[in-house]
């Protein structure tokens, strides 16, 4: 899929921008603080309905404006649509062909990206909660089921939690509303570890070659699902509730006298291991690097095979940190397959032969000029 | 420079309506002042009429002028079956359907711990009460589809089964007249799970 236009109103510090894409690579080449993250921003959030610098949407809209839109069209194998995103004081508006979705997870998932930057590094090195983002992100948009059970998880482990605090308090003491909310929770807590599960496995098959290729055969990666639980069969989603509720019946002390839900997918990790070894702890910084690259090129595969259509890249001041070997690498894997959107302060840096006649924008101070050639 | 004070009264009153804002409450206010008297007078006597003559129905919890309502007191409806919904508004919405002929209990509310609603804060003792003292053989939960509507249809069945009383709970799913590839895919999710045999 690839993104033939977008427009900006009231976006961050663009007041009004309109442009058309190239369906291979676009750079936008500009100063610091021009507004090149701004328009990858934009992307991501019409692909996504929120920012991934901002959980406050209304920092999206312009200083001293009402309301922030972008809208774009999007052109996939067998159709094309447009999107359209409106940000006000009141709440954001998603229409998905014309259409206004009240359930974001109807929206989610029509237009896919990838967003590579660089403190994606973190991902490896960063705490668990990064990864479980990660997944939820990435998951997310590929399946719409994912999404539902996800936030219903989340909204009642909100609820038992404050159940919890309550009977805690001495506040309740019904028992049987609290069993009634465990096996609520253990019901899409299932749910989401099944998804969670299959999503690390697949993941690790599609960046074992990868990154095998990047370290030379030097290196072997694997990545494992750390679960705060133990499982007895993690693709039988009945076994996994049962194991669930098990979980939740030799905490059940612990967590009245805390207040709080213990284990469950809330408190899971990703790991990664390169030639068995925990890259987090154990990785240099180039495995680490060579770990997020090969990730990142798994999830453009894993999204192609499991949608049928290649996602959208955004690759924003991440270029110039590989070094020529990574570079090469992704450069090579992305073309002709895979729209790209990449940031620079200047080109000096990239890998020019690699770059197949990219489409240059010259990002000023909020205005969007394209290069002529 | 500040609203005369009989202005801010009445600011005062709109606010506590629900979805009322500062902004919308002088707007509404101002507005009243510059309405006919006979309509601000009528307008004030509904409201009072409204909160003196209505009360809920001691059996069921439903709206009503006199006690027991209308539904509770009606013997040609069934006695067997008890619908329990979360406001009045949804027997306002049944009763519109005119299908169901049984009786109702309005809960008044939905468990929501976050909400600060808890077991004891919604209208169930009267609802066991009932099924104690009266020949009741059916019970159906038509909470919403909602985490919290679930909950509390999942936690009321735990309460009632025990006495052997029928437990059913509204279909969720697809509605009349919309196209399969329309839906979402939550709502075909839930259609698929509510399938039936025919
Ligand atoms: N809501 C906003 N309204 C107007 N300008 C904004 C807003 N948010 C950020 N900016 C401006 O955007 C600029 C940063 O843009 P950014 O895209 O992060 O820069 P870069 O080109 O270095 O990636 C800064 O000048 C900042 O003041
Ligand atoms: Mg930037
Ligand atoms: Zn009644």
């Amino acid at each position: 899929m690839f993104i033939q236009q977008l427009e900006l109103t009231h976006f961050r510090n663009y007041e009004k921008a309109e442009v058309a894409f190239s369906k291979g690579i676009n750079v936008f080449l500009g100063e610091n603080a021009q507004g090149k993250t701004n328009l990858m921003e934009a992307i991501y959030v019409l692909a996504m309905a929120r920012s991934h610098r901002t959980a406050n949407d209304k920092e999206l809209i312009q200083w001293n404006e009402e309301f922030a839109r972008i809208s774009g069209r999007v052109q996939k194998k067998h159709s094309s649509f447009p999107l359209d995103i409106t940000i006000s004081r009141k709440g954001k508006k998603a229409k998905f062909n014309h259409l206004e979705q009240k359930k974001l997870s109807a929206y989610i998932g029509n237009l896919n990206v990838i967003l590579f930057a660089p403190e994606d590094l973190s991902l490896v090195k960063g705490a668990p909660n990064v990864r479980r983002k990660f997944i939820d992100m990435e998951l997310g948009q590929i399946s719409p089921v994912y999404l539902h059970h996800l936030v219903e998880y989340q909204h009642i482990l909100k609820q038992r939690n404050q159940y919890l605090k309550q009977l805690a308090m001495r506040k309740a003491t019904d028992l049987t509303f609290l069993e009634v909310l465990t096996e609520q929770l253990a019901i899409s807590g299932a749910a989401v570890l099944k998804e969670r599960f299959s999503f690390a496995k697949q993941l690790e098959t599609w960046a074992q070659p990868i990154h095998q290729e990047i370290s030379k055969q030097r290196e072997e990666l694997m990545i494992d699902y750390a679960c705060s639980i133990v499982l007895t069969d993690p693709e039988d989603k009945e076994a996994i509730y049962t194991d669930l509720l098990n979980v939740y019946q030799d905490n059940q002390k612990r967590e009245l006298d805390q207040g709080t839900t213990i284990a469950g997918p809330h408190r899971d990790d990703l790991k990664f291991f390169v030639n068995e070894k925990n890259v987090q702890t154990y990785g240099s910084q180039g495995q680490q690097r060579t770990t997020a690259l090969s990730i990142k090129l798994a999830e453009i595969s894993l999204m192609h095979e499991l949608t049928g259509e290649y996602p959208v890249l955004l690759l924003d001041d991440v270029l110039s940190e590989l070094d020529d070997n990574r570079q090469t690498h992704l450069l090579t894997a992305i073309q002709n397959k895979v729209q790209t959107f990449l940031t620079t302060t200047s080109l000096d840096g990239v890998k020019k032969n690699l770059l197949d006649a990219p489409k240059v924008f010259n990002i000023d101070q909020g205005n969007i000029e394209t290069e002529s050639e | 420079m500040q609203y005369p004070e009989p202005i801010s009264k009445l600011m005062d009153s709109y606010m506590k309506l629900p979805g009322i804002g500062a902004k919308t409450a002088a707007r509404l206010a101002f507005f009243t002042i510059d309405m006919d008297e006979e309509d601000v007078t009528d307008f004030a006597k509904s409201l009072i009429s409204a909160k003196r003559d209505l009360h809920y129905c001691s059996i069921c919890g439903n709206i009503t002028e006199s006690d027991p309502c209308d539904i509770c007191r009606d013997k040609d409806r069934d006695r067997s079956t008890i619908l329990v919904v979360e406001d009045v508004k949804d027997v306002m919405a049944l009763e519109r359907v005119r299908e169901y002929h049984g009786l109702y209990h309005v809960l008044h509310g939905i468990l929501s711990p976050i909400e600060g609603t808890g077991p004891e804060d919604i209208n169930i003792p009267s609802l066991l009460k009932r099924l104690q003292s009266e020949e009741v053989q059916e019970v159906i939960l038509a909470t919403n589809a909602s985490a919290e509507g679930e909950a509390t249809a999942t936690y009321l069945s735990r309460l009632i089964r025990p006495a052997g009383i029928k437990v059913t709970r509204l279909a969720h799913g697809l509605s009349v007249g919309s196209d399969i590839e329309y839906a979402d895919e939550i709502t075909l999710l839930k259609a698929v799970e509510g399938r039936r045999e025919i």
